[in-house]
């Protein structure tokens, strides 16, 4: 760690943005482990007890919590997953391999960089629909693997890698197959880790295209899943009970963080290649 | 050309990148177990042949042959060959003795086999403490030595090597040059390194491949070059500082040795046989440092003004210019005295002078018996 010691103000003015951020989230947190009912006379009873898990417990019973639990689980991960093996084999092939109208497709790519969600959703929608992939697994997955961010992540990694240990790979004779398994790929598990966790991340978190294409309520991720539940109550009467899905929710998102925090800050640090 | 079936043979090997010619028709015998320097100015081809050896790079036209096999058609591989890379290309995420078993693995050699050899390369570089270490926790001079150990176990026919002591700080240099002399005397291979050091290639070759404007200048063990240079090129690239080409023609000849008139009006009386130097051709008298030295006092010598004065310890050169304008270098044993801007009296040792002519073509001194 740096030796610099932060100004007095420095720190003050730190402590009151830590502060601006955590209290929503404790005041969440608060909120989920008191009775509804108590909620309903006076959210400010949450700063005393009595506390309770019954929200949790709640949550647990309800249906199908755990079902949307484990739909975001299978779609952010397959996301991942998905985005990983198509970006490492497209950016060694934009890096390294010779083959026609490479420089057109990668400028087609780096295109694809500009195209909003909204753009597409629509005619998306529709050819999902003549697939018949709505309500499915590979309905929510595939649109996470149709991003060209992971193609041109990958492959600028893979450029940065000097071609003199291809060469000497070839010279030791590994077939192009082991040079990319065995040789460049090891290389590029930092940027793996860090577009895994974006790519999850992002899958986790989002709401619009779940919301459009599962409409059957066993398909809904978390995030559409707990919103639907929302308008199942008031307001008022389920504070407590919204308060414990919201944190239950993100939950898995802070264990992703704090698993790969380090990947996290290089990404953002923006020194993510190297 | 008939194939040798032992060594290296390049046949006629061209290669160009675009429009730019690199390599012309090359052609070169290696020796089994001989030890090879490429050498020559930045550009001039060294690496790219030797990428075409390895099979990195292909060549236009012309053929590989190694111990009586043609190796061009073959992937890089498959050709009995081992590279040291000039930057060391080790693979940052494999421990050294994985970085070693790489390629062995590759071609399928024994576990038990692989273990022997990597031992034993460890044992002659002595890292075998670092067996177990990245690259990344390893100083240059051992990354270079792991490099070499990578190419060792392969047993390769041929080992190339792309300026491997160019990444060395000074000290570190002169230890892996003691180094690499070893390194030839322990395997059974020929060597070829390039390098644009010319002291590198003069104290490790046997022989010397002098690279330049697309061809083999000449090739030659390092006193040939040095003393028999091919041709004008090879006389100034070799030797430091370079022979200084003094302007001339021929005036005639004395007891079949060439007589030559410098531009100063000054005679030489060199101990190049006359043959095909008719009087009245334009030459380049070429002399190297050790054949100028200062005139002793009341001796008679050419008037020069020093333009710079190069101080080693033991032995001083003085850059200086003739009263035609000619450039000179003269060496004088110990410090020197004089400065820059002072006078000085130059005797040349007329019978060392090498002559050039203007198409290049050399004449070297052969002492009458
Ligand atoms: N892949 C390439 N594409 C285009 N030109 C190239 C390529 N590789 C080499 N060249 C050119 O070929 C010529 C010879 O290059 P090469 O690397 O063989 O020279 P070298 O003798 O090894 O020089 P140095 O001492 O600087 O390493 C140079 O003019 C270089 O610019
Ligand atoms: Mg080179």
């Amino acid at each position: 760690m740096s030796a610099h010691r932060l100004s007095p103000l420095a720190t003050v003015l730190l402590v009151l943005g830590a502060a601006v951020m955590l209290a929503p989230m404790a005041w969440t947190l608060l909120l989920s482990f008191k009775s509804n009912a108590a909620l309903m006379a006076d959210s400010g009873a949450a700063f005393a007890g009595p506390y309770t898990f019954e929200n949790y417990a709640a949550i647990l019973k309800g249906s199908l919590t755990l079902q949307w639990l484990a739909n975001s689980l299978v779609v952010a991960t397959g996301a991942a997953v998905g985005v990983l093996v198509l970006s490492s084999l497209a950016g060694y092939g934009f890096a390294r391999l010779e083959f026609p109208f490479r420089r057109t497709l990668f400028v087609i790519v780096l295109l694809g960089l500009a195209v909003p969600e909204q753009a597409v959703i629509l005619p998306r929608h529709q050819l999902f629909a003549w697939l018949g992939l709505h309500n499915t697994y590979p309905g929510l997955i595939l649109p996470s693997l149709t991003g060209s961010f992971g193609v041109f992540f990958m492959t600028q990694y893979f450029r940065a890698i000097p071609r003199e240990l291809d060469e000497a790979a070839l010279l030791d004779g590994a077939s192009r197959f082991t040079l990319f398994w065995k040789v460049l790929l090891p290389l590029t598990l930092p940027a793996q880790a860090t577009l895994g966790v974006f790519t999850f991340l992002a899958a986790w978190n989002d709401y619009w295209w779940p919301l459009i294409s599962a409409t059957t309520s066993d398909y809904f991720t978390l995030t559409v899943g707990l919103a639907s539940a929302q308008m199942n109550y008031a307001q008022t009467s389920g504070l407590g009970f919204l308060m414990a899905q919201a944190v239950f929710a993100s939950i898995p998102i802070l264990i992703v963080y704090i698993a790969f925090q380090k990947q996290i800050v290089r990404a953002m640090a923006g020194t993510a290649v190297r | 050309m008939r194939v040798p079936l032992s060594g290296l043979a390049l046949i006629d090997v061209s290669k160009s990148f675009g429009d730019v010619p690199v390599l012309e028709r090359v052609s070169l015998r290696i020796a089994p177990r001989e030890f090879i320097a490429f050498l020559g100015p930045s550009g001039s081809g060294k690496s790219t042949l030797l990428r075409i050896i390895a099979g990195l790079e292909t060549a236009d036209s012309g053929e590989v042959w190694l111990d009586g096999e043609r190796i061009d058609t073959r992937p890089p591989g498959a050709r009995g060959i081992a590279m040291v890379f000039q930057h060391y290309a080790l693979y940052p995420h494999m421990t050294v003795r994985e970085n070693m078993a790489f390629g062995l693995r590759n071609a399928g050699v024994a576990k038990d086999e692989i273990a022997r050899r990597i031992a034993q390369a460890a044992d002659i570089l002595e890292i075998g403490a670092q067996l177990d270490k990245k690259p990344g926790q390893m100083s240059g001079g051992q990354r270079q030595r792991v490099a070499i150990g990578r190419a060792i176990v392969k047993q390769p026919r041929l080992f190339l090597l792309d300026e491997p002591l160019s990444n060395l700080d000074a000290a570190l240099r002169g230890r892996t040059r003691v180094e690499l002399a070893q390194l030839r005397t322990r395997v059974d291979a020929a060597l070829i390194m390039v390098t644009h050091d010319q002291a590198e290639a003069m104290t490790l070759a046997d022989r010397i491949v002098i690279l330049d404007d697309c061809c083999i200048q000449q090739v030659g063990t390092p006193a040939e070059v040095y003393t028999r240079p091919a041709n004008a090129f090879v006389a100034r690239f070799v030797g430091s500082p370079p022979m200084a080409m003094l302007p001339g023609v021929v005036a005639g000849e004395e007891a079949g040795r060439v007589r030559v008139r410098l531009a100063g009006g000054a005679v030489l009386a060199t101990d190049v046989p006359a043959g095909g130097l008719v009087a009245g051709t334009e030459v380049d008298v070429g002399l190297r440092p050790e054949h100028v030295r200062l005139a002793a006092p009341g001796e008679e010598g050419l008037a020069a003004e020093v333009e710079l004065v190069e101080r080693l310890g033991d032995r001083t050169f003085l850059y200086a210019r003739l009263a035609d304008g000619a450039e000179i270098v003269a060496l004088e044993p110990g410090f020197g005295t004089l400065r820059p801007g002072e006078a000085a009296a130059l005797v040349i040792d007329a019978a060392a002078a090498h002559i050039f002519t203007a198409g290049g073509a050399a004449h070297h001194p052969e002492p009458s018996a």
